[in-house]
């Protein structure tokens, strides 16, 4: 059926680009990539992270300028990098990060994109005008409600909605399916269905194969910035062959390993090796009784979370984003208050005690967000890495910062971290480098409970692969680890548990073999 | 190094900048720009004697800046420099005031820590909006400023009125000469031997302690030395008081010092000078004890201007507000790949 | 009391136009601390092109002119030169004070202040006690209520908000944040033209070195207290005004027994209160300081 309709796709495509270069200071993101889409069908375009993915999507929408190459939406051709021509000819992009603005109310936010229509309102015609349009894409969200206030799939929702005020022929959502529970992307994609009918070509920018094969009619495969393959049929490739072109030629093992994350059909237990069940009885290096935190503009207060991680076990935190997770980590991280309850740590109650005692027992934390919690981007590679020792002594001791720059280069070298000097800003550093410089900071022989909140996100396979050998081998050192993670996969496959969270409740738990179907229901509460 | 090389060769190309518009400006104003560079140059460096005025200028201004460079370096903009050295001042006069007839060996230290006290005092109530609250230090501190030069005006006019004083202009009472710790030439190998000893404190504190290097680190990111477990609050207070004890001793230095008594609104720009010229030097002390010459030199031009050379003092006031809107650029027009590139960091 | 609101208008009227130029800027994601500068130059402008021409209309011209020109130098340097707006603004304000002080003596020598033969057009009889404010005055309450609608009721107004909130927003949907922000700014300019015209020939007649003495804070000051809704600032504007128009009375009623320069302060201990009220309420700025400089995300 899919070969029939690309077959009959007319000679005018969609969104054309041709030989499309992107250049971001010295790194290529994008090299040469020509690609079209026939008009009223579901695409996806697929890579790793970093392939240059949202790149496209940004060129496509005329948000990035490419140093070179052609755009054409509707077979005509149209200047590169400018949104208000990509938009005029009917381009619109969902961001991965929603983009708008969290004071305005959900109609203001679909006028303030708004091309037509009279540019002075009332405010209840402002709402009588959108109205419609919300009702018409089974968007759930009152009009006065400010964006701030909406749960994540809400605002998901209104950000289409936002993307379709003008009549748009074009729709790109990047990577929508991040944010959301297992039911909230088949009400995703069922909406996407809805929209095709109607008449609109959609472009997906997705990174699992699962999704792809579920919904897409076709595939293009992204691969450092390169095209690898595509527009194909769905129906024309598998799983398989599609995790190939999308990892590229690697050794075999590994291969089998990114495969898993990529297709995220196996269970855990084939590849995350039990620990040791002695360890786990021994007793626990964290205990967390009961603990209550208040709600806050970060995200839903906990209610009486009570998890215990025992030595060398790695247990996982799986649950829709904005469900407490963060909330977690900071109590443990004594950033938030615990109201009530108890916090142990090797059996020592902690709860009143400030993040650097805690840490001199041996907390370490790998935050969510690597560039503004874990490192300072604009400080020398030492300064980031000598900051957790300089906090253990007295603020106004003396101290030999060359000592310090030795020791850093001694430590990133062992960690594999590619740079010039212990001098250059951390902000040169890739993704993948400047994760392992955090790692290299908080996985240290003192360790005795590692928090690693999203500590794969933005990585490619190479530096996911070292990420999960690291802490593998801290949890072999006999570290407790809690991984937070909104990738299911990442957490069947490396995960001795898996605890769910919702609401701020940890609302269930797994143990390997782990089944997608159970724990999706636990996410969204609906077991 | 070679970063270092750039950024200094980088701030002076701003202060050129800064400097041309000023041209214009004059110019504008109908004054001949070269002949009014040329008086400055003179009054400040080249006219006989003009180092000695100087590097009087440079010495409370370099101890304020270093004080301005501590809270800039720790994450906070406390632009309050000139109302803690008004208070600073303010303090010592009434001790001075107080003491009167005391032997010097008392007064003196009391003097310098009532000094350095008060100055830490209008620092630390913006300090503790600031960390406690969440109140905008920008603000607060601004708001200090002209409330203690409210309290100034206040003062001379009242309490530490000079009864003998006449005409408009309100002051203290002289201070005595036992107390003075320099004529009015302001070079005195106390004042010298101060400003050296800050200077060697303020950078071994910088650059050889651990808080130094996490205020650094603050500074530039505090979400991350939060996540490390510092506290923000207590490296932040320490920041504002440290700051404001310096200004304080500042103000300390001018009235035991070159001034010899505290008059009603003296060196109102003290404290935003002193913010430039930690800006200048890029936050460091040792390019500070530079820079604090080149703008203790325009302070000593200002004088001279109008005297000497029938100028009006303003340009002074220009040079310096056309080095402060420049000087904190970081890209140039064209070099696009700069915000690109910060792109590439933030939007991956 | 009549007597007392027009203290009040008097001293708040220049400071509400200047806080709505504070708010243009603040939604459009600047920290305007040129503010002061601007006011200062409008001032100086329209009383020296009323001197000079014998024209009021001249002097208007003027001031908008050259605070518009102003603002366009910020916008340049904390936008394409990507400088701290706070340090920026507070060069701008040096450059306006000094700038004036130099015009001044270029034209008139070693004189502290300019008289000009004559003032805005008061509103007249008509109005009965409040005849001797200006038009400006009457104004005011249309400017802020313009204000609100354009920010609140218009696309262009989201748009600009936008800009300032969540600029990528703004860039998605094929708004350029720099050219709003350019706009805002040189509004900005127009509206702290008028309050400086209003401050120096609204009441007075008259161009002193330094009259704003703060002003151009105080509305900053405002815009932060009445998080940048107009209406919210309009009103701690006028608030400010309330006590300086406080401390002018009790100078005028109580003379010598009270402590004048320390009645003066008041609005800018009530700034401090202000803000931090409104830190408290709204649970502050975070740890990190953003040292106010433009976002770009």
């Amino acid at each position: 059926m899919t070969k029939a309709m690309l077959a009959e796709a007319p000679t005018a495509f969609a969104l054309q680009c041709r030989d499309i270069s992107v250049q971001y200071g010295e790194v290529a993101a994008l090299v040469g990539v020509s690609l079209a889409f026939a008009p009223k069908l579901i695409h996806a375009v697929v890579g790793q992270n970093g392939a240059g993915k949202t790149t496209f999507a940004r060129v496509a929408a005329g948000i990035v300028k490419p140093v070179s190459g052609t755009l054409a939406i509707g077979g005509r051709e149209i200047p590169t990098g400018n949104v208000g021509q990509a938009r005029a000819a009917g381009v619109e992009l969902v961001h991965q990060s929603f983009a708008l603005p969290p004071s305005f109310t959900v109609a203001e936010s679909m006028e303030f994109g708004a091309e037509r229509g009279r540019p002075v309102f009332s405010r209840r015609g402002l709402e009588k005008r959108w109205q419609k349009h919300l009702e018409n894409l089974g968007v759930r969200a009152g009009l006065r409600d400010r964006i701030r206030d909406l749960p994540v799939e809400a605002q998901q929702g209104v950000e289409i909605a936002r993307a379709l005020v003008a009549d748009a022929k074009v729709l790109i959502l990047d990577e929508p399916t991040a944010v959301l529970s297992p039911s909230g992307i088949e009400k995703l994609f069922e909406r996407l269905k809805g929209l095709k009918a109607s008449g609109v070509t959609v472009i997906l920018i997705l990174h699992k194969i699962r999704e792809v094969l579920g919904v897409a009619d076709t595939v293009s495969v992204l691969r450092g910035g390169r095209l690898v393959e595509g527009p194909i049929a769905v129906g024309a490739t598998n799983a398989r062959r599609l995790s190939a072109s999308i990892i590229g030629v690697q050794a075999e093992k590994e291969i089998a390993a990114d495969e898993a994350a990529l297709v995220g059909a196996t269970a855990g237990d084939a590849l995350a090796g039990a620990a040791p069940a002695a360890a786990i009885n021994a007793a626990p290096v964290l205990a967390m009784q009961r603990v209550v935190t208040r709600a806050d503009s970060e995200g839903p207060g906990l209610e009486e979370v009570s998890l215990r991680i025992g030595r060398g076990e790695i247990v996982g935190v799986a649950g829709v984003e904005g469900n407490g997770q963060r909330t977690l980590v900071r109590v443990l991280a004594n950033l938030v208050e615990a109201r009530s309850g108890q916090i142990l740590l090797e059996g020592k109650d902690v709860t009143k005690t400030p993040l650097s005692e805690r840490r001199a027992r041996g907390l370490r934390i790998i935050p969510f967000e690597r560039n503004s919690e874990g490192l300072s981007l604009s400080s020398a590679l030492w300064e980031n890495w000598s900051a957790r020792q300089l906090l253990l002594g007295p603020a106004l001791r003396l101290i030999n910062p060359s000592w310090y720059r030795n020791a850093c280069d001694a430590s990133l070298k062992e960690w594999d971290v590619r740079y010039h000097t212990t001098m250059q800003a951390a902000g040169s550093l890739s993704g993948g480098n400047a994760q392992k410089l955090i790692l290299a900071r908080e996985i240290d022989a003192d360790a005795s409970l590692i928090i690693a909140a999203q500590p794969t996100r933005g990585l490619d396979v190479g530096a996911t692969a070292f990420v999960w050998r690291a802490l593998r081998d801290a949890r072999a050192r006999g570290c407790a680890v809690l991984i937070i993670s909104s990738d299911l996969d990442e957490l069947f496959d490396i995960c001795d548990r898996i605890v769910v969270m919702l609401s701020g409740r940890i609302v269930a738990e797994f143990r390997p073999p782990y089944r997608l179907g159970e724990v999706g229901a636990a996410m969204t509460g609906a077991h | 190094m070679k970063d270092s090389l750039l950024a200094v060769a980088r701030a002076l190309a701003f202060v050129v900048l800064a400097l041309a518009l000023c041209g214009v400006i004059f110019e504008f104003a109908g004054y001949s720009a070269p002949e009014m560079f040329q008086s400055i140059a003179d009054g400040a460096f080249l006219n006989p004697g003009a180092w000695e005025g100087s590097l009087r200028w440079a010495m409370p201004l370099f101890i304020t800046a270093t004080g301005v460079i501590i809270s800039f370096r720790s994450g906070y903009f406390n632009v309050g420099a000139q109302g803690q050295f008004y208070i600073g001042a303010i303090a010592t006069t009434f001790v001075v005031d107080f003491l009167n007839g005391y032997p010097a060996a008392l007064v003196v230290p009391l003097c310098f820590i009532a000094g350095v006290a008060g100055g830490a005092v209008w620092a630390l109530w913006p300090g503790l909006l600031r960390v406690r609250s969440g109140a905008d230090e920008v603000i607060t501190t601004l708001m200090g400023n002209f409330i203690a030069g409210l309290i100034l005006i206040y003062v001379t006019g009242g309490v530490l009125k000079d009864p003998s004083g006449t005409g408009q202009v309100m002051a203290s009472r002289p201070v005595a000469a036992a107390y003075r710790i320099s004529s009015e030439v302001g070079l005195s190998p106390t004042i010298v031997g101060a400003a050296v000893v800050v200077g060697v404190l303020m950078w071994v504190l910088v650059n050889r302690t651990a808080f130094g290097v996490l205020a650094g680190l603050a500074g530039r990111n505090s979400t991350m030395v939060v996540w490390q477990g510092a506290r923000m609050s207590r490296l932040g207070i320490a920041g504002f008081v440290l700051g404001g004890a310096l200004a304080g001793l500042a103000g300390t230095i001018e009235v035991l010092g070159p001034n010899g008594r505290l008059v009603s609104g003296f060196l109102p720009a003290h404290g935003f000078t002193a913010i430039l010229i930690a800006l200048v030097a890029g936050l460091s002390i040792s390019g500070a004890a530079i820079v604090s010459v080149f703008f203790g030199g325009l302070a000593s031009a200002s004088l001279y201007l109008p005297v000497l050379a029938g100028l009006p003092a303003a340009a002074i006031d220009i040079i310096n507000a056309a080095i402060a809107l420049f000087i904190t650029a970081r890209a140039a027009p064209g070099l696009g790949w700069l915000t690109a590139r910060r792109r590439m960091i933030r939007g991956a | 009391m009549e007597e007392f609101v027009i203290a009040t208008l008097r001293y708040g009227t220049p400071l509400v136009y200047v806080t709505m130029a504070g708010v243009l800027a603040q939604r459009a994601g600047v920290w305007n601390l040129g503010l002061e500068g601007l006011m200062i130059i409008g001032c100086c402008a329209a009383v020296l092109g009323l001197v000079q021409t014998g024209s009021l209309l001249f002097g208007l011209v003027l001031a908008v002119a050259l605070c518009v020109l102003a603002s366009a130098l910020l916008w340049f340097v904390v936008e394409r030169l990507r400088a701290n707006p706070i340090i920026a603004g507070l060069g701008l304000t040096g450059l306006g004070l000094g700038g004036t002080d130099l015009a001044v003596q270029a034209i008139y020598g070693s004189q502290a202040t300019v008289n000009a033969p004559y003032g805005l057009p008061r509103l007249g009889p008509y109005f009965g006690d409040f005849g001797v404010l200006s038009v400006l005055v009457a104004a005011m309450p249309f400017v802020v209520f313009g204000l609100w609608a354009l920010l609140r009721r218009t696309r262009f107004g989201l748009q600009l908000s936008a800009s300032g909130e969540h600029p990528f927003a703004a860039r998605s949907v094929g708004v350029s944040p720099a050219r709003m922000r350019l706009i805002a700014l040189c509004l900005g300019g127009v509206l702290c033209a008028l309050g400086g015209a209003e401050l120096a020939l609204g009441s007075l007649t008259i161009f002193a070195y330094g009259m704003t003495a703060g002003r151009g804070f105080m509305a900053f000051s405002a815009v932060i207290f009445g998080a940048g809704h107009p209406i919210g600032s309009a009103a701690a504007a006028l608030f400010f005004a309330i006590v300086g128009a406080i401390g002018i009375r009790a100078q005028l009623a109580f003379g010598d027994r009270v402590p004048n320069d320390l009645l003066l302060a008041l609005p800018y201990l009530a700034t401090v209160l202000g803000i931090w009220i409104s830190a408290r309420f709204r649970g502050g700025a975070k740890a990190a300081s953003s040292f106010g400089e433009l976002r770009d995300y």
